[in-house]
């Protein structure tokens, strides 16, 4: 036998009882060939193209899921910064932009695409500003479609005159989307040092420097590392440390495995393997149970932050050692509504948004799907946006706020999307006023990067 | 990898054919070599990265109860799988069974052998995963 008896049995275990599972394959186009000074034309490229690549994206993915037995949850296409190559359109015609994204996206049988995005960290073109204002309109009139904005970088320092703009957007898609528990926010990120080959919608996008198409892969495994975090029972730190990275090396040589062949199918360039550890509403699939697992009584005491740490500093090293090919954000997400877990503690007064700050400076992504109350002020959400930032800038890393203020929502209640954006309990924010500091505008300069204490 | 003759013929006439009147003796052989050696290249990145055989591993377990075995080399018998290797064990009232089968003298492929056995799995009660063996080689092999 080419194996042992136990490997085997290993990975029928990962797969088939701990949701070990790849997170979502995919596909980056460039639309940088698609202008044209007639929006019909500029639409019908976009979407010509968009199928001309993707048409069969999900077919064969789905027969790389029954070659190897491993299932992959998502499929998903990211495209070129809108705002890039439209740069000279309106507002209108950037809304009927999203719609055309919307239809190829349908079209291909996926359930997001996302690159409506610009990045304004420096400054604003005025193709930018009008796309950011379709922002609320593109993700109310589309039920695909995901935005995103990168306001800050450490080379560049915090924008924050994009900050408050991109707070008022935030508020208005909220509104816009009352309906359905302000699901628009779900699907709009406001980066700090934005990456170009994350394959996570909704921040996904296609960046400048990526080749014509490219496939990316994100694996997800909080499952499958909390299960071997229990089996390793009481040993020190250290060993603790050995087992996650024993654990996240299989699971990424297996994504990268299935990256390799669902782009070989596709007849396109593999790009990367993101080994960001992604929980999902599964029960067991938790990043949260993970940090219990370690020994912190739950998420938000004491300790949090040192096992998070410890966790994140594990899976990085483990990606590395088995794919040379790892990119993307590559970290620990800890999305509130898309894991169990996350929810328990904040309904039990555990988790506060502070220590969610706090657990955000040594893990990826940053704030991400977290309900605050409808009423609370977009200056305040423009604070949290700039704190958030000012640690990804500081600390040279990648950094997001995916805020929803639910439109009408107070605390105790929950704002609920089902499947894989979960739930999410509205969570208190501080009811102290940063107004005047936001008020002041301009841009925070970017930070030095010796003396770092 | 060695190139056979021929190969090594036709590429020098692309590269001619390609050079036109610019070819002298000293070009056409930089040419050549730097496509020969691309070639090979390419070659080398395809057979680490390939599907390269037809080897897939069969992993079934249930409660353990009389005819299984017999039931699932019937059916892949029957979709001309040949068993390489098998491994079995009983824990408690479980059976647990592995196999490295062959599936590239079946006229089926995986997906419909896959579909075979999960009848087969369904009627006796067990269940039967079929996965290509680079799932396993990646995760447990350097």
């Amino acid at each position: 036998m080419p194996y042992e008896f136990e490997e085997i049995l290993e990975t029928i275990r990962m797969t088939e009882i701990e949701h070990f599972d790849i997170r979502t394959v995919t596909m980056g186009i460039s639309l940088r060939d698609c202008h044209d000074r007639n929006i019909e034309v500029t639409k019908q490229k976009i979407y010509d193209k968009i199928l001309l690549f993707g048409k069969n994206h999900v077919k064969l993915a789905k027969e790389v899921e029954a070659q190897y037995g491993i299932s992959i949850a998502n499929k998903r296409i990211s495209v070129t910064p809108i705002s890039i190559p439209f740069d000279a359109c309106s507002t209108e015609e950037f809304i009927e932009i999203a719609k055309t994204l919307d239809k190829a996206a349908e079209e291909i049988g996926i359930d997001y695409i996302a690159g409506f995005s610009a990045m304004v960290q420096k400054g604003m073109t005025n193709g930018e500003h009008e796309l950011i204002k379709a922002i609320p309109f593109a993700l109310s009139e589309t039920k695909r479609v995901c935005s995103s904005v990168n306001i800050a970088s450490t080379k560049a320092g915090i924008n924050i005159d994009a900050v408050n703009m991109m707070s008022e957007v935030i508020k208005l898609t909220a509104e816009k989307t009352k309906d359905h528990d302000s699901i628009g926010c779900a699907k709009l990120v406001v980066f700090a040092n934005a990456v170009e080959d994350n394959p996570f919608v909704a921040g996904a996008f296609h960046g400048i420097s990526e080749p014509e198409i490219v496939l990316n892969v994100g694996i997800s495994g909080p499952g499958v590392v909390l299960e071997a975090i229990r089996e390793a029972g009481q040993v020190d730190l250290q060993q603790l440390s050995e087992v996650i990275k024993k654990t996240i090396f299989k699971i990424t040589r297996a994504g990268e495995l299935i990256g390799r062949k669902v782009a070989e199918k596709n007849g396109i360039a593999f790009g990367i393997v993101d080994i960001s550890l992604a929980p999902t509403p599964s029960e067991g699939d938790s990043i949260a149970d993970i940090l219990k697992a370690m020994g912190v009584q739950d998420v938000g005491a004491p300790g949090t932050t040192a096992a998070l740490a410890m966790l994140n500093d594990s899976v990085k090293k483990a990606g590395l050692m088995a794919s040379s090919s790892v990119g993307g954000m590559s970290g620990a997400f800890i999305p509130v509504s898309e894991d169990m877990g996350m929810i328990r503690a904040v309904q039990a007064g555990n988790l506060s948004l502070e220590k969610l700050e706090a657990m955000t400076a040594v893990c990826s992504v940053g704030l991400d799907m977290i309900a605050v109350p409808g009423d609370t002020p977009a200056t305040t959400i423009a604070g949290i946006i700039a704190d958030e930032a000012a640690i990804g800038i500081i600390n040279d890393k990648t950094t997001a706020v995916r805020i929803i203020p639910a439109y009408g929502k107070k605390i105790g209640d929950f704002v609920d999307y089902g499947g894989l954006l979960g739930k999410a309990p509205i969570m208190e924010v501080r009811n102290l006023s940063c107004a005047d500091f936001v008020g002041r505008g301009g841009r925070i300069p970017a930070p030095m990067r010796s003396l770092t204490n | 990898m060695n190139l056979t003759e021929e190969e090594i013929r036709k590429i020098t006439f692309d590269v001619l054919s390609e050079l036109g009147d610019k070819a002298t003796p000293e070009k056409v052989k930089e040419f050549v070599n730097k496509r020969i050696e691309s070639t090979e290249g390419g070659d080398i990145k395809l057979t680490l990265g390939d599907v390269s055989s037809g080897r897939v591993i069969l992993t079934s377990f249930g409660l353990n109860h009389p005819g299984i075995v017999a039931g699932v080399t019937k059916a892949l018998g029957d979709n001309n799988c040949d068993i390489l290797d098998l491994s079995q064990k009983i824990l408690g009232d479980f059976f647990t069974m592995i196999m490295v089968i062959d599936i590239s003298s079946s006229d089926k492929d995986l997906k419909e052998i896959q579909d075979e056995m999960s009848k087969i799995a369904l009627e006796m009660k067990i269940k039967i995963y079929l996965q290509h063996e680079d799932v396993f080689r990646f995760m447990h092999r350097i």
